[in-house]
Parts: structure tokens; C-alpha cells; sequence
């Protein structure tokens, strides 16, 4: 309870820290593709030290699907180090989630040089990567339209007209039926490499980003829309087909907890008063500035629900304005609204779990199992043996586990933060049957020693 | 034996637990690790000075290399001096606009008999190279002096109109003013009413020096307008005005000589008339209406002149520059440290510039699609600097903080060049802009 009040106040100074911080160097308007490049250099320029650009592909118009990285070792996966992920417009026309994160860019940088330690601590810790388009093309369509008013789907989709947001596998439908007929509880897509290059179904947006899931080792991760004011947590598509249904995944109590940490900084988000951004919207599944995705409204093939079934990747969907491609000159606002909610979202990834999975002799074992008693979802270790696992406060009882080796279970009591320490040491089976090899020749020694045999 | 490793087990989970529960946060990186390289900064602070006193020096040498080639013409007589204030001005924004000159001159050959500002404006810039046009440069040394003099001189400020006017006079171009006038009012050096001030001021000058060089003229040219009144006779008279006019013209550069013979045809008629006869009158009659005309935008260079005195010209041009272009640059003011002037001083280079095309840009009308990429290609490559110069200053201040040695800038430049080279092969920068940053850097 203690350190939960502790952490609580740190929230709170952050807050007050950010918003003492100069935002004076931000500018505060619309990207276009060669803006935001533009931008991303600059912070790059500003901050070469800990940011890097990289690029997971093209979209289908050939524009980059760019990436602002930053820690302190921007290029490599240091181990032990989190890895965190924010994406942004992948809807062309949910313009506000793609300018935050250039604004999000800028501040770090800017915050870093300027020596905010939760800043700083947070560059130091983590390995943030920063999308702000997924969809460029999308969002050239609705940008280019005349007047003020954009329309409500124009620029949406992606070049090709996909949904991109509809266009992921669905590895919902597959995870009902294991839960009813049992079956694997994670990482649920077969042979993702083959799976995703032979499908022909898949929009080069939506390859470039499974490839990026498979090879980075993300922990935590949002993604960015607009059209309401909500935290969305998984799952989004309901088990029994339905339209409305609060649709529960295994660690329903860790994502209540994340979404929560997201809206409780944003004053619109959290606001009970708040009405519904149009008259007739159901917002009966919102509750305190979050929602169940299956609640609120069934979405199949999503990013949010792919990112958990298929790899360790935790992701909730933030909707963030009413309207989704505002006037420019409210975007200082939404900035202001969204500013603290975006950092202190990035430290979730510091809780619950933590460590590295080793042999007796010190190595390190990839793809080791991690399971929680309890909780229906195993993740796995990296390639440097490491493992991060979210959890919300309580007692538990972790397992380590791999092909060839013996498992290992601890008890573990994991505070709201930061995240615990437990490493595993498996011992392989081989091992085991040599040390009782090994015993069984003492006896036997021992024996024809004491019988004379 | 089972219960041995049990118990051991237990005894480890016990060890462990009392090692998490005291374990506060994962490991963090020790403070030594975080600072990646040394950077070990040589003495940049000398290196600016150095550049800055090396520039002025070659800009003298030119001025001087030029004065020595051109012949000491008895005409110019007192206004020499005076028109030296105005060479001060154009050869120090010349210094500024280096990278523009090629550029410039090539448009000034292509040069199209219009009477349009932008040619003229070609032809100003021309005037600005100081290895072609000795005369105005002519006693560089001298300026300084006079200038830093100005303190509420009404002397002074004469001199500086009867500079301007000369400069007409010579040139024949009333778009002199009209040039001056433009760039100074979209520095924002000037307002429209000081403008007005100094119109009817150089009004008056040029009729008096119209006046002063008409009598010169009728003695000297004389002889040459006999013969050549006889020619004009012959020919339609377009040569042979330009041949009564070579005489004034031929301290100008070759490349005006003849294309712009078109232009200057009307005032050479002109002239010509105020050579043969009424010379007073006739002159008086039309230089200053037109003088007055084309003095709209004429700059206060007395207020102008008092204000440049207490600053480094370049710096005072580079802030109304920034100003306007309505970008902050970050650095407080001019009294930072000298490490930071060099930076100041490739900046202000490099926006006087951006700002020379720009302005030609806007007055060429033929230009005008061209204009929106150039002009974002200054507001992108400026952006840039910026961002460069906040990295430079925090890792300045960041060794400070930590005592370590300063960091290296060259080493920084070779990894700056190298993930450059890496991001335009990887499409995330143009390859224009990975040149402009490596320029950027190798300039610091």
C-alpha cells in the first residue's frame, strides 16, 4: 500500500514536473509525410545520442513507415531492458494520436536535455520506439481534403482501401476455442513467418508491422485512434459473436490496471461528467475512462488483440478526441490533455515480473515458458533469456519452464512497482538423470563397502 | 539426498525473496556508462575568432586587389568617400551571400531587357562582388572610420545620400533605391515613413550631381560627342548612345556593358539631351521626378546607419532575419561565449542567404513556382541547424556538468556522417538534406 501511495505521488509529481517543463519549443500544427520526416530528423539531430530513425517498410504508396527510437543504446536490445511501443494512425484520418506522438518525440528530447530525471530515468531504462503513421498514405487522403470539415471515412483505410485495423489475423477466434477445447494460450500464430508472407489477404502495412512484433521483443504497447475518449482493453471481439459483450481475456485485471493508468492523467478521458462525444454514442461500457474492446463494440482482426495472442506483446487502444481530425489550432490542447497520460503510460512496463531464465551452467534460454498460476496466458523469454511479465499487485506463483529442462516454480509478491527481480536457473533433464546416476553409484558403494560385496 | 536439494531450494527461495523484497528497481546503468565517448573538444572557442578575422581579412584583399586594377577617374571627386558607406553595406552582406553569388551572376548574364525590379535586382547583387566592381569598393579602409563616426553627424548622413545618389547617377538605374529599399524594408532594418525622409534628401542630391556632371561632361565628352553626334546622324542611334555612354559606364563590369544597353537607351537619350545643351534646366526637369518616383522605398540610412554602429552588421541583419522568419534560435544573446558566435555567425551566413533567395524569388514573377520549394528548403535546413546547435550545447554543458573532458567534435561529425549516409540509403533523408547536414557540421 505504501510504495502504491509512493508511486502514486511520484505520478504526481511527474505531472507537476512535465508541466513545469518548457513546451515552448514545440510547434504545435499538422504533419504532412515530408513534415513529419522533417521532424523526426530533428529531434534525431537535436538528441543523436539516444534516438534513432529506422523504418519497418513502405506503405503501399511507397511512403516509410518511420520510427523514432530512443534509449540510451538507441539500436540494440540491451537485456533486461523493456521494450515499448506506440502507434498512431493507423486509421489515415485519426490525425490527433500521429501529431502527440511528434509532439511526444520532441518533448523527450527536449526533456531529456534539460534534465528531467523521470525523463531521463525512463530513456535509460526503457527502449521506446514512437510510430506516428502507420497508414501515411491514409492520412495524406484525408489531409488533402478542402475546408475544415473532414469527412468521417475518407483516408481511413489504408491505399489499397483495407481496414487495417480489420486486416490483422484473427487469433481471436482461435484462442475461444482453446479456452473451451483446450490448446495452446499464447503465441497462436503457426508458422508466423510463412503465415504472414503467403498472405496474400494482408496489407503491406500490416506485413511491416507483424514482422516488427516478431522481431522486437515488445512488452507493452498502445495504439493511437480517434472518434471517442476512451481507454480499450482486450479483447475486442466478443466470444460468442455478439455485437456488445464484455469479452474477458486472462489478464483482464492488468489491463483494467493499464488502461487506468492512461486515463487517469487525461482530465477529458477520466472525466465522469463527460457526455458522449455524439448524442446518440452508447457509452454505457465506459467506466472511469476505460472500456472492455468486446463491451464497447466487437472488433475482429484487430492490432490490439494480435499484438497479446501472438507474441508477449500487452497493447490497449486509445481513442483520444471526439473528433477525429480537429482544427489545428486545437492541438496544443489535446497535447496538453494527453502529455502526462503518454509518460506515465510508458512506465507501466516497469511492474510486476522480471529476469532471466539460465541454465545451471549460466546460459542463457530463449523461448522459455513463464507461467502464472492463475492466469491463462504464458509469455516467453527472449533471446537474451529475458523476460518481462505484467502483472497488478498481488501474491503469485511464477514457473519457468522449457523443452529439456526441469521447471522451476517461486513465489513471488509483486508490488504496483517497480518490477521484481526473479531470475530461474533450469536444470536440464540430462543433468538430473546424471546426478541420480551419480547418487545411485554412492549407494551402491557404499553398500558393497558396508557388506563386503 | 531429495530432501537435501529441497531444502536447498528452500533455503535459495528464501534468499532470494529477502534480496528482492530489498531490491528496490532494476539495475540502472552506472553514471560512467551512460557517457558513451569522451569527447574531447579542441579549442573551438579560437576557432571562430579565427574564421571570422581570416573573412574579413579576404574581403579587404579583394576590395583592395580591385581598387588597384581600376584607373583613378578625376570625376569622382568627393563622393568617393561617401559612397564607400554604401560599398561597406553591400560588401558585408556580400560576405553573407557567398553561396548565392554563383547563383546570381548566372541569372545576371541571362539577363532580359524588362524594366521589371527583378532584373535590376540581378544586377545589384553583381554589383556586391567586389572582384568586379573595384570602384565601388574603392577605399574600404576608409569606411570603417567614417561609419563608427556616425553619432548624430549630420555630416555623415550626407555622405551616405550622396552615395546613393552617385550610385543613380552612375548606374542610370533608379531601381538602385528600389533594390535597397526592398531588402532593407523585408529585413525590417526600415519603415516606410524614414523612407519618405530620405527621398526628397537624395532627390536633391542627384539633381545637384546631375548638375556638377553635366558640366563635366560637356568638356570632357566634348570631343567624343562631336564624332559621335556625326555617326548618330548616320545610325539610328542606338550604338552610338551606347558609345557616348561608355565613357561613364566603363568602370562597370563587361557584363552590363551590353545588355543592358537596351535599358539604359531612354536615360542615355536623356542624358545625351542634358550633355548637348541645357544642361542645368533639362537635367533638373527630369532627374528629380524621377528621382522621386523611384524613391519610394527609400531606407533612413541615418537612423540606419546610427544603429549599425553599435553592432556587428552581420549579426544585426541575421536577428531581423530571424525576426522575421519568426524562429527562435534558442541562444539568449549576442554575449554568449565566442564558441557559440561561430555558430551564430554560420547561421546568420547561411539565413542571409536563404533570405537573398528568397526575396529574388518573390520578385521574379516567372519564379514564382519555383519559390515554394526553395523557400521550404531555408525553413527545413534551418529547423535542422537549430536542432544541431541545441545537441552541440547540451553536450557542451552535459561534459561540463559530469568534469569530463569536452567532447570530440570530430568524432561526433564522422558518426554524424556516417548515420547520415545510413539514412539516405535507408529513404528516411533526402539525399540534399544529408548534404546539408554534413555541411552544417562540417562547418562548426
Amino acid at each position: 500500500m505504501k510504495l502504491f501511495l509512493t508511486v502514486l505521488l511520484l505520478g504526481a509529481a511527474v505531472a507537476s514536473a512535465t508541466s513545469a517543463g518548457t513546451d515552448g519549443e514545440i510547434s504545435y500544427e499538422y504533419h504532412r509525410y515530408e513534415e513529419l520526416r522533417k521532424a523526426l530528423v530533428s529531434v534525431w539531430l537535436q538528441c543523436p545520442t539516444i534516438t534513432r530513425i529506422y523504418t519497418i517498410g513502405e506503405s503501399f504508396e511507397g511512403r516509410e513507415l518511420l520510427v523514432l527510437e530512443m534509449s540510451d543504446n538507441p539500436g540494440t536490445h540491451e537485456a533486461g531492458e523493456p521494450e515499448f511501443k506506440y502507434i498512431a494512425n493507423m486509421h489515415g484520418n485519426e490525425a490527433v494520436g500521429r501529431e502527440l506522438l511528434i509532439y511526444l518525440a520532441q518533448y523527450l528530447c527536449n526533456q531529456y536535455q534539460q534534465g528531467n530525471e523521470t525523463v531521463i530515468e525512463l530513456i535509460h531504462n526503457t527502449r521506446i520506439h514512437l510510430m506516428p503513421s502507420m497508414n501515411p498514405d491514409g492520412f495524406e487522403k484525408a489531409a488533402s481534403q478542402p475546408g475544415e470539415i473532414k469527412d468521417w471515412f475518407v483516408g481511413r483505410s489504408n491505399a489499397q482501401g483495407v481496414d487495417l485495423n480489420r486486416n490483422f489475423p484473427d487469433l481471436d477466434r482461435i484462442i475461444y476455442v482453446n479456452e473451451r477445447e483446450g490448446g495452446a494460450n499464447n503465441h497462436l500464430l503457426q508458422n508466423m513467418k510463412k503465415a504472414v508472407d503467403e498472405n496474400t489477404k494482408l496489407a503491406p502495412e500490416t506485413k511491416a508491422v507483424i514482422h516488427w512484433i516478431m522481431d522486437i521483443p515488445f512488452v507493452l504497447s498502445a495504439n493511437l485512434h480517434g472518434g471517442d475518449v476512451v481507454a480499450n482493453y482486450p479483447y475486442d471481439e466478443t466470444r460468442t459473436g455478439s455485437t456488445h459483450e464484455y469479452s474477458a481475456s486472462p489478464d483482464d485485471v492488468m489491463f483494467k490496471s493499464l488502461a487506468k493508468a492512461y486515463s487517469i492523467y487525461n482530465p477529458v478521458m477520466s472525466d465522469p461528467q463527460r457526455p458522449p462525444c455524439r448524442k446518440n454514442d452508447d457509452d454505457s461500457s465506459f467506466k472511469e475512462g476505460i472500456t472492455n474492446g468486446g463491451a464497447w463494440y466487437s472488433v475482429p482482426g484487430g492490432m490490439q488483440d494480435f499484438n497479446y495472442l501472438s507474441s508477449n506483446c500487452f497493447e490497449i487502444t486509445l481513442e483520444l478526441s471526439c473528433d477525429k481530425f480537429p482544427d489545428e489550432d486545437t492541438l496544443k490542447t489535446y497535447w496538453e490533455q494527453n502529455r502526462n497520460s503518454l509518460v506515465n503510460y510508458i512506465e507501466q512496463v516497469h511492474r510486476g515480473v522480471k529476469g532471466f531464465v539460465r541454465d545451471f551452467q549460466g546460459n542463457p534460454i530463449s523461448n522459455a515458458s513463464i507461467s502464472v498460476e492463475g492466469i491463462d496466458h504464458d509469455i516467453t523469454t527472449a533471446k537474451d533469456g529475458d523476460y518481462w511479465r505484467l502483472l497488478a499487485p498481488g501474491n503469485y506463483k511464477v514457473a519457468a519452464s522449457a523443452p529439456g529442462y526441469l521447471t522451476v516454480i517461486k513465489k513471488v509478491a509483486v508490488p504496483y512497482s517497480p518490477a521484481t527481480r526473479v531470475d530461474f536457473e533450469l536444470e536440464s533433464l540430462m543433468e538430473r538423470k546424471e546426478e541420480e546416476r551419480e547418487e545411485l553409484m554412492d549407494w551402491w558403494k557404499m553398500m558393497s563397502e558396508t557388506l563386503n560385496f | 539426498m531429495a530432501s537435501k536439494y529441497v531444502g536447498l531450494f528452500i533455503f535459495f527461495h528464501i534468499v532470494s525473496l529477502n534480496v528482492m523484497s530489498q531490491t528496490s528497481a532494476f539495475p540502472t546503468p552506472t553514471a560512467s556508462t551512460n557517457d558513451k565517448t569522451v569527447y574531447n573538444r579542441q579549442l573551438t572557442e579560437e576557432r571562430p575568432i579565427q574564421a571570422q578575422i581570416a573573412e574579413a581579412d579576404s574581403v579587404k584583399a579583394a576590395v583592395q586587389s580591385a581598387e588597384s586594377k581600376r584607373p583613378t577617374s578625376s570625376k569622382v571627386t568627393e563622393s568617393q568617400q561617401d559612397r564607400d558607406g554604401l560599398t561597406l553595406l553591400k560588401s558585408l552582406a556580400d560576405g553573407q551571400k557567398t553561396q548565392v553569388k554563383t547563383e546570381v551572376s548566372a541569372k545576371g548574364v541571362q539577363y532580359v531587357p524588362d524594366e521589371s525590379d527583378s532584373t535590376k535586382s540581378r544586377r545589384l547583387v553583381e554589383d556586391y562582388d567586389s572582384t568586379k566592381n573595384g570602384m565601388d569598393n574603392g577605399k574600404y579602409q576608409d569606411d570603417p572610420e567614417t561609419f563608427r563616426q556616425v553619432d548624430g553627424t549630420p555630416l555623415t548622413a550626407e555622405d551616405i545620400v550622396q552615395k546613393i545618389a552617385n550610385k543613380i547617377y552612375e548606374e542610370d538605374d533608379r531601381g538602385v533605391f528600389d533594390r535597397i529599399v526592398s531588402k532593407l524594408l523585408k529585413l525590417g532594418l526600415i519603415t516606410d515613413s524614414q523612407a519618405d525622409t530620405l527621398e526628397y534628401q537624395v532627390a536633391e542630391a542627384l539633381q545637384d550631381l546631375i548638375a556638377k556632371n553635366a558640366k563635366n561632361n560637356e568638356i570632357e565628352g566634348a570631343e567624343s560627342n562631336d564624332r559621335e553626334t556625326k555617326e548618330q546622324q548616320d545610325d539610328q542611334g542606338s550604338d552610338t548612345n551606347t558609345d557616348t555612354w561608355e565613357q561613364p559606364r566603363s568602370r562597370y563590369s563587361n557584363k552590363e556593358g551590353d545588355e543592358a544597353d537596351d535599358d539604359v537607351e531612354e536615360e542615355a537619350d536623356k542624358d545625351a539631351e542634358v550633355q548637348g545643351g541645357n544642361a542645368g534646366d533639362e537635367g533638373n526637369e527630369v532627374s528629380p521626378e524621377d528621382g522621386l518616383q523611384d524613391l519610394q522605398y527609400f531606407p533612413n540610412f541615418y537612423l540606419l546607419l546610427r544603429s549599425l554602429d553599435s553592432e556587428n552588421l552581420d549579426a544585426m541583419i541575421a536577428m531581423q532575419t530571424k525576426s522575421k522568419l519568426g524562429k527562435s534560435l534558442g541562444l539568449p544573446d549576442f554575449t554568449a561565449p565566442t564558441g557559440k558566435n561561430l555558430d551564430e555567425d554560420d547561421n546568420t551566413k547561411a539565413e542571409a542567404a536563404k533570405m537573398q533567395r528568397e526575396y529574388e524569388n518573390l520578385k521574379d514573377s516567372t519564379k514564382e513556382e519555383q519559390q515554394s520549394p526553395e523557400t521550404r528548403q531555408p525553413g527545413k535546413s534551418q529547423t535542422y541547424l537549430e536542432a544541431i546547435r541545441k545537441n552541440i550545447e547540451w553536450l557542451k554543458k552535459h561534459n561540463k556538468e559530469e568534469g569530463k573532458d569536452d567532447y570530440d567534435l570530430s568524432k561526433l561529425k564522422d558518426f554524424m556522417d556516417q548515420q547520415v549516409d545510413s539514412y539516405i540509403e535507408k529513404g528516411i533523408i533526402a539525399k540534399d538534406e544529408g548534404d546539408t547536414i554534413k555541411r552544417i557540421y562540417s562547418s562548426l
